[in-house]
């Protein structure tokens, strides 16, 4: 035992030399993003503003995407309740993701490029990077946890208890912990990094996904879900510990199953069977084409099964959303005044979230066409008969191909699965859901243009789309809970399409936005064709 | 059409770093040219211009009497080309990426794939990301004989490859040289393209510094000899041709003039060889020889 882990401390204290400038920015800047908007909810609730919050969030859509509040009467939702209602789930999600990444790009990732193997040969037992980067992480989210606690106390709010506070950070602070356990039980399953970070990130989105049902349905439930016992914990509320205590014991457990899965593996080598290749290639891969299908396929699979899931989960609570608004008066209330049926506003709510989702696709796929080649693993293609222009065109074509595929796997089965549930009730056929997806089209076209123009131009700047991704979907995230200045939302591309079936389609906007995305991509053409190809960067 | 390929005056910068200033070489239908210099001196950037990967400032680069940046197309139905770090995808096979090479390229010779992955050994089953960084370079190098072109271009196409493997690819140039092919050997290995080339062009820091066939450059070689003998060794040092002289008991260490080379042999010879080992020049050396003057 003592020998597996021997001198993990000196690792321990060398990765926090190392990492310190990326912990600062980390706790840094979630533990801002958690707990600095204080002032601003409070600019927010002033006169009538947390009644009116109160009843935006009632609405299952609302629920869906940020969780539930276990406050019954809008008298009783005070600044901390609604605090914590809005920020808590999202924050902790954002500490998982990120204790993922860190977790695998120290562990995994650093066993494929072959520095562990160094590591190993030094006096140091066989499993103390993975306890030394554990304990890296645990010991970050715990600064991080009491970052956010004491900015919040710091601002000397009312309802911002001392016990809610310490609470609310913990919460965040664990979310990333059992992000961290779910990172290395994957490390050490995949056969390489890229799979453990995508099925870690993959378990998370369903856990999301998941509890955003379960919420609507029955949020009992939501309490057998690891995700769960993050928000679930209702600081300024209930302050209720007990699901943290939970997520410790799970936490424990997944640490116990990754090392014991570590000490039974070879270096290198996961649990899922690499099988023998073919000797010859068969003839769908022998083109431009097939080649960068073949490349893209697990990346494709796998978002498209996500869009199919994430679909589904937002569709089943079609059926519960109908029981949600009755069992509360005012909600009732509420809809009833807009004069829009409730399936209606849900999904011009909904849709704009998994549009934002349906977007990355695309984009990873223009973006690995530079990936390739700052490689180098095209340079001895390039010089063959194969032409720039193929290889821009294919990709776009591939691009736009999986985007539109994303938009109509997604909206079918958000509409297939809600016209289940709700039977003979439903007001909208598929093609409704159908014509509020692809109604999103010119959206993804443009994040498909922005990158393809990245590619000719600026291929460095290729991650910058995501960026502007991230940023245009929590413009529309919180769009729907704050009210933003009109010019301000419209820095988001989605702001300028009307949601349907909630609003009229739009057909100048429509044409307009399509026509701009495929000049930004004949214009990154321009680009490609001229600029010199980037290898080893 | 003698000249395959013909460069002139040819300029690259890399934001205020000057690569290339002033390259100029040809290589002539059925010659093998050696494309030589240290680490950083411009071959990769030369070649990836003539490859119209990259776009120059400035000059003239043709290949096949065309230019190699607006007719690249026409010029990459008839070469090959290996780099000298050849990166695979990890989930593709060697016998899949080899395919989709030759079927990319066009001219692939069947046999010829089977041949080589043979003479190689190369187990094309395998996935890319288990292969080793000889094994990599394997799969350009077969990928690459395995078509039919007319112009072949290598950069340091053996890095990596074990002696065995690399005698098999001198081979296999030797085999292409014969049937008249051109090629365009890059290396820091000075023997490999000794025993490959017809001419040598050797530059540094993105400049010529000598070119021309290798006998006139072979002036330009010595050879690093130790030498024990029975009789005085001491009188070896004024021997025409023998510089650097330094002496250790019996045991001599001096840089041998190939143009002396038999007055060297006779000398030693007369006094007893016990021990004779002569040591190549590296590039090194030929580089401090032409700056010495
Ligand atoms: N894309 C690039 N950007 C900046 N500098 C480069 C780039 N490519 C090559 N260089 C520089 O140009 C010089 C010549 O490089 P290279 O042609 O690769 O040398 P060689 O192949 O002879 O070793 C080196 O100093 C290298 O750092
Ligand atoms: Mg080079």
């Amino acid at each position: 035992m003592e020998e597996k882990f021997a001198r993990w401390n000196t690792l321990f204290l060398l990765y926090l030399k190392r990492d310190w400038k990326k912990i600062m920015v980390w706790v840094l800047g979630l533990g801002l993003f958690s707990a600095a908007y204080v002032p601003a909810f409070q600019e927010i609730t002033k006169g009538q503003g947390l009644i009116g919050m109160y009843e935006t969030l009632q609405n299952p859509a609302m629920v869906a995407m940020v969780g539930p509040t276990p406050v019954e009467t809008a008298g009783e939702y005070t600044l901390g309740a609604m605090y914590s209602h809005e920020m808590l789930l999202f924050c902790g999600l954002f500490a998982m993701v990120i204790s993922v990444l860190h977790v695998v790009s120290h562990t995994r990732k650093e066993e494929d490029l072959g520095l562990i193997e160094i590591v190993r040969s030094f006096q140091i037992g066989r499993q103390a990077n993975s306890l030394a980067t554990m304990l890296e992480v645990v010991f970050i989210n715990v600064v991080l946890a009491l970052f956010i606690s004491s900015v919040m106390m710091s601002f000397g709010a009312d309802t911002i208890s001392v016990e809610g506070s310490f609470l609310f950070g913990a919460s965040i602070g664990m979310a990333g912990i059992i992000g961290a356990g779910i990172a290395l039980v994957m490390s050490q399953i995949m056969p390489a990094s890229s799979g453990a970070t995508g099925s870690a990130l993959g378990i998370t989105g369903l856990l999301y996904i998941i509890r955003a049902g379960t919420d609507v349905s029955n949020v009992d439930l939501s309490m057998m879900n690891p995700m769960g016992w993050t928000y679930l914990t209702y600081p300024f509320t209930e302050n209720n510990w007990i699901p943290l205590i939970f997520a410790v014991i799970f936490s424990l457990i997944m640490m116990a199953v990754a090392f014991v899965l570590e000490g039974a593996r070879d270096m290198g080598a996961g649990y899922l069977p690499e099988r023998e290749g073919r000797e010859k290639a068969r003839r769908s891969l022998l083109s431009v084409r097939g080649l960068l299908i073949k490349i893209n396929k697990g990346v494709m699979i796998s978002w498209l099964i996500t869009f199919i899931v994430m679909g589904a989960a937002y569709g089943s609570i079609y059926g519960d959303m109908q029981t949600f608004v009755e069992s509360s008066e005012m909600v009732r209330q509420m809809f009833s005044d807009t004069g829009a049926s409730l399936e209606e506003s849900f999904t011009g709510t909904i849709m704009v979230v998994m549009i934002g989702l349906v977007s990355i696709l695309p984009i990873v796929l223009v973006n690995k066409l530079f990936g390739e080649e700052s490689r180098s693993r095209l340079s001895q293609l390039y010089a063959t008969r194969v032409t720039r222009s193929r290889f821009y065109w294919t990709t776009i074509g591939l691009a736009i191909i999986s985007g539109l595929g994303g938009i109509l796997l997604a909206a079918g089965s958000l509409g297939g699965t809600a016209i289940a549930t709700m039977g003979d009730k439903s007001t909208m056929g598929v093609m409704d859901f159908l014509a509020a997806g692809f109604n999103f089209s010119p959206a993804v076209l443009f994040f498909t243009g922005m990158a393809a123009l990245a590619l000719g131009w600026a291929p460095k700047l290729g991650k910058v789309v995501y960026i502007y991704l991230a940023y245009s979907f929590l413009i529309n995230y919180f769009g729907g809970i704050i009210d933003l200045p009109e010019w301000f939302s419209k820095t988001a591309i989605q702001s300028w399409i009307p949601r349907l079936p909630l609003e009229d389609f739009d057909t100048v906007i429509f044409v307009m936005i399509t026509v701009i995305s495929i000049s930004l991509m004949v214009i990154g053409f321009l680009g490609y064709k001229r600029r010199d190809l980037i290898e080893g960067a | 059409m003698p000249e395959i390929v013909n460069i002139k005056d040819l300029q690259k910068s890399f934001g205020k770093f000057q690569a290339l200033s002033g390259m100029e070489f040809t290589v002539n239908a059925g010659e093998v040219v050696g494309f030589i210099g240290p680490n950083g001196a411009g071959k990769s950037t030369t070649i990836r211009i003539l490859l119209g990967i990259i776009k120059r400032d400035a000059g003239t680069a043709e290949i096949f009497g065309k230019d190699v940046w607006k007719d690249s197309l026409e010029i990459h139905k008839r070469i090959s080309y290996v780099p000298g770090d050849v990166t695979l995808w990890g989930n593709l096979t060697g016998g899949e990426i080899i395919d989709l090479f030759l079927k990319l390229h066009g001219r692939g010779d069947k046999q010829k794939r089977d041949y080589l992955i043979k003479r190689f050994e190369l187990d094309p089953k395998k996935k890319a990301k288990g292969y080793s960084k000889g094994n990599r370079q394997k799969v350009g190098l077969i990928a690459a004989l395995a078509a039919e072109s007319d112009l072949y271009i290598f950069d340091e196409p053996t890095s990596g490859l074990d002696p065995l493997m690399e005698a098999i690819f001198q081979e296999e140039v030797e085999k292409l040289k014969q049937s008249g092919k051109s090629i365009l050997l890059s290396s820091h290995i000075l023997s490999e393209v000794e025993r490959l080339a017809d001419r040598v062009v050797i530059i540094r820091q993105g400049e010529i510094v000598e070119s021309g066939s290798l006998d006139e450059l072979r002036h330009l070689t010595r050879s690093t000899v130790t030498l024990t003998t029975e009789g005085d060794v001491a009188e070896m040092a004024n021997v025409n041709g023998v510089y650097d002289f330094e002496q250790k008991h019996n045991q001599a260490t001096f840089s041998a003039d190939h143009k002396h080379l038999n007055d060297i042999l006779r000398e030693a010879s007369r006094l007893g060889v016990k021990k004779f080992e002569s040591v190549p020049p590296t590039l090194e050396d030929l580089f401090m020889r032409h700056y010495e003057g």
